[in-house]
């Protein structure tokens, strides 16, 4: 009884519509699951028995290996961020973050143009200096290689929520630690790693999910990953069946170390919390200590933005005549396109589902929170051929339909523009989630209270009072899930419709067939978009507190 | 009896007692009842349930003779014609105090909404401030906006949670001064919660005082404060 009538307190179109939501994006992840214990073919055996084995050696020596890295770089840039004052420090608390804007498949052809025998470096040694060197020295087409790159483009993800930690929530201890007399090094081993260790492996999770979910770095290098026998299993044989046993066990493994990193997190959380903790003063440094900051600063700023984008730079300027055309036109519509569209949807749905998680407190609330953060943690490719199988079955249903009305039987769902955003709804929604859900954090529930105490209803509250009260954090999501669209490879890769590319995909298409000047152009696109859309999201972030 | 609270049983989610455990109480028409107790004792908590904020697990409400919630049913807050003066004051920061004192006055038309918005910036004595944004005001002219959007709708009952807690003591005085006036001359029956005991005294025809959830006393103000003169010292030691 209570229960009934608790229900009906609780606007129902609102559940209702929450819950279609969260069923439609849990689905393909569903799928998988269930195919992932259907008795199994001879495709799938022969992988099992030969492959599988080298999949999760390679899978797991990348993610170990650019887990480790990202953490030694990421942490300590964060750490002499923000202890230490060098010269030029607010341009490298800033400019430290800029890697991110470089998706690392871009950096990896990048890279690998430079490394190659007839990129800058060897043909500079051979022209001017008459070297010759081995190319094999330069080669970065190796595991090592690709720790290498997704350590320079993905450390920020450590960087920046540790950064923000130390900043907003340590000073206090550290400072305690300073006048007790500890040095600077024992400082950082003794109380900034142990206090930290919450933000630092929600970092390295992010991290580490992003190396999961890459396909363009890998393939590039030619390394067998869980992705690129996905892609294989589809594309190569035609085998939906092994692309979907491969995709759960891939989303097996990542389940696991979500759990690990919940329990290695342990009951600490690490908060943006904006209150009126006092930020830690950075201290000035003098001698070669601050020349060894400077040039650490230096060296991973220019290894991780300056270097390629100069590089790219220089392509675009050899190529953008012929590049630039109307077909490079349509690249551009069509990628804003799908983004736009995309990301409209997604803040809808955010939207709705937060403001459902948020009023009806409780458990309920928290259990739709989590699903819709779901598909972030699950690699694109599996989350594609989630998507794929749910459509290719609901094509069969389509197409008996259509025999019954006597009509052509067609595929009319599979491959079409729909089924692409669907799938960037799933993937991504998690993003624009959280970025609604902590505006409405802030502003609390009184306003929407006093609303109805004034006659609105829900609904009416929502778009008279609610809406109106985040919209910045409206517009934060929408360009983070614009951009994360605009960037992604893998999804995009395998289910956009015949002759249908977007400025990543294209990109990775000059790449793979050694066009990679060619591809400077979108790649340029695409990089400039994600630095604005980063440096416009910290302008706000910085702006807030005050 | 104008407010009937029968046996009401609540908890907080995540509280595994309840707070109230068959509270039955009941507000008289036009009367100006303070409900006293110190912090966390269930005072905001009791007005939230009345204003259909909080879901009951067990008892009834009924206000004005009609059932606002029982075992069977729940009506909406916006259903009730209840006014609620947050603590806070929650006013909407993205209106001016025009808009604001508007947004309840949903079934009038343009005119009558302007006229509605004018006779109540009067009777709080903000006419110049029609257009101003809530943080170009001070915390009692907040205040009194707030007063005046919750009253607009022309609520059966009104409900002040601690409305002075943000105000200066000179400023307290005045603007309590200022509230019983117009609660008086509207004769609209109000509910009023407060820690503090000069506020009841003053404002209050009668007194509910109220600990842990529970019912301690109810009175006459000069009655109840002389008879629990001990408990009240003690309290706020
Ligand atoms: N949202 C909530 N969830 C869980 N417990 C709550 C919540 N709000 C209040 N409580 C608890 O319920 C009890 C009563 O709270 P309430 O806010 O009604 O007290 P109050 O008398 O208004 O106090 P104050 O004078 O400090 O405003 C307190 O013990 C409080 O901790
Ligand atoms: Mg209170």
């Amino acid at each position: 009884m209570y229960l009934i009538r608790k229900m009906r307190s609780q606007f129902n179109s609102w559940a209702l519509l929450s819950v279609i939501f969260s069923v439609l994006i849990l689905l393909p992840a569903l799928l998988i699951m269930v195919q992932l214990f259907a008795e199994s073919n001879e495709n799938w055996e022969h992988i099992k028995e030969y492959m599988l084995k080298n999949y999760v050696v390679n899978s797991v020596t990348l993610v170990s290996f650019t887990g480790l890295f990202t953490v030694l770089i990421g942490v300590s840039a964060a750490w002499l961020v923000s202890a230490y004052k060098v010269p030029m420090h607010r341009f490298f608390k800033w400019g430290l973050i800029l890697p991110l804007a470089i998706p690392p498949y871009i950096g990896a052809y990048t890279y690998h143009g430079i490394l190659n025998y007839t990129g800058v470096i060897q043909t500079t040694l051979r022209n001017q200096f008459g070297i010759k060197v081995d190319q094999k020295f330069f080669d970065i087409m190796n595991i090592p290689g690709a720790v290498f790159i997704f350590t320079m483009f993905l450390y920020p993800y450590v960087y920046i929520i540790t950064r923000s930690f130390l900043e907003n929530q340590s000073s206090s201890l550290i400072e305690n630690a300073r006048l007790l007399g500890k040095g600077s090094f024992m400082t950082f081993i003794q109380v900034v790693l142990p206090v930290s260790r919450a933000a630092i492996v929600g970092g390295v999770s992010l991290v580490i999910l992003e190396v999961f979910n890459d396909y363009g770095v890998v393939k590039y290098f030619g390394i067998q990953t869980f992705s690129t026998a996905i892609f294989q299993a589809w594309f190569g044989m035609g085998d939906i069946y092994s692309a979907i046993k491969l995709a759960g066990t891939l989303m097996f493994i990542v389940v696991l170390i979500l759990i690990l990193e919940k329990v290695i997190r342990g009951r600490k959380q690490y908060s943006y919390s904006t209150s009126k903790v006092r930020p830690l003063q950075p201290k000035e440094l003098k001698g070669w200590k601050k020349f060894a900051v400077l040039s650490f600063f230096i060296s991973l700023f220019a290894l991780a933005f300056a270097i390629p984008f100069i590089q790219l730079l220089q392509w675009v300027y050899m190529t953008y005549d012929v590049i630039l055309s109307a077909a490079f036109a349509d690249l551009i519509w069509n990628s804003v396109f799908v983004a736009a569209i995309g990301s409209v949807l997604i803040i809808i749905v955010a939207l709705i589902i937060a403001n459902f998680s948020r009023l009806s407190k409780g458990w309920i609330g928290k259990v739709f929170s989590k699903i819709t953060v779901l598909g972030y943690s699950i690699p694109g490719a599996v989350i594609a051929i989630g998507v794929l199988t749910l459509f290719l079955s609901l094509d069969e249903k389509v197409i008996t339909l259509y025999e019954w009305f006597g009509l052509e039987p067609t595929l009319v769902l599979s491959l079409s523009i729909s089924m692409l955003i669907f799938a960037y709804v799933v993937r991504f929604l998690a993003v624009g989630f959280n970025s609604i859900e902590s505006g409405f954090d802030k502003v609390g529930t009184v306003f929407t209270e006093a609303s109805r105490t004034l006659g609105m209803s829900v609904t009416k509250t929502f778009f008279k009072v609610d809406i109106k009260m985040i919209k910045g954090a409206i517009a934060g999501g929408f360009i983070l899930v614009f951009v994360d669209i605009l960037k992604e490879l893998p999804l995009t890769l395998i289910l956009q419709p015949f002759n249908f590319y977007t400025l990543a995909t294209k990109t990775f298409q000059y790449a793979s067939d050694e066009r990679i000047h060619e591809a400077a152009v979108s790649s340029m696109v695409i990089i400039c978009i994600s630095a604005l859309s980063i440096f416009f999201l910290h302008r706000v972030l910085e702006k807030e507190p005050k | 009896m104008f407010v009937q609270i029968k046996n009401l049983t609540f908890h907080y989610k995540n509280s595994q007692k309840p707070l109230f455990e068959n509270l039955s109480l009941n507000f008289k028409q036009g009367e100006v009842s303070v409900i006293l107790g110190e912090s966390g004792s269930g005072k905001s908590t009791l007005l939230r349930l009345i204003a259909g904020l909080e879901v009951p697990s067990r008892g009834s409400i009924l206000i004005d003779q009609a059932v606002m919630n029982d075992n069977f049913r729940f009506v909406q807050p916006e259903k009730r014609g209840v006014g609620l003066v947050f603590q806070d004051y929650a006013l909407f920061p993205h209106m001016t105090v025009e808009k604001n004192i508007k947004f309840g006055l949903t079934k009038m038309n343009r005119k009558q909404k302007q006229a509605r918005m004018e006779e109540l910036l009067a009777i709080v004595g903000m006419e110049d401030y029609a257009s101003r944004y809530p943080y170009e005001l001070s915390g009692g002219q907040q205040q009194r906006v707030a007063l005046a959007r919750a009253m607009a709708p022309n609520p059966s009952l009104i409900m002040f949670d601690e409305p002075f807690s943000n105000l200066d003591s000179k400023l307290q005085l005045q603007i309590r001064d200022e509230l019983q006036e117009i609660l008086k001359r509207t004769g609209i029956t109000s509910i009023f919660v407060t820690h503090d005991e000069e506020d009841a005294r003053s404002i209050g025809d009668r007194i509910i005082l109220m600990n842990n959830g529970k019912i301690q006393d109810e009175g006459l103000p000069e009655m109840v404060l002389q008879k629990n003169k001990e408990k009240l010292s003690l309290a706020y030691v």
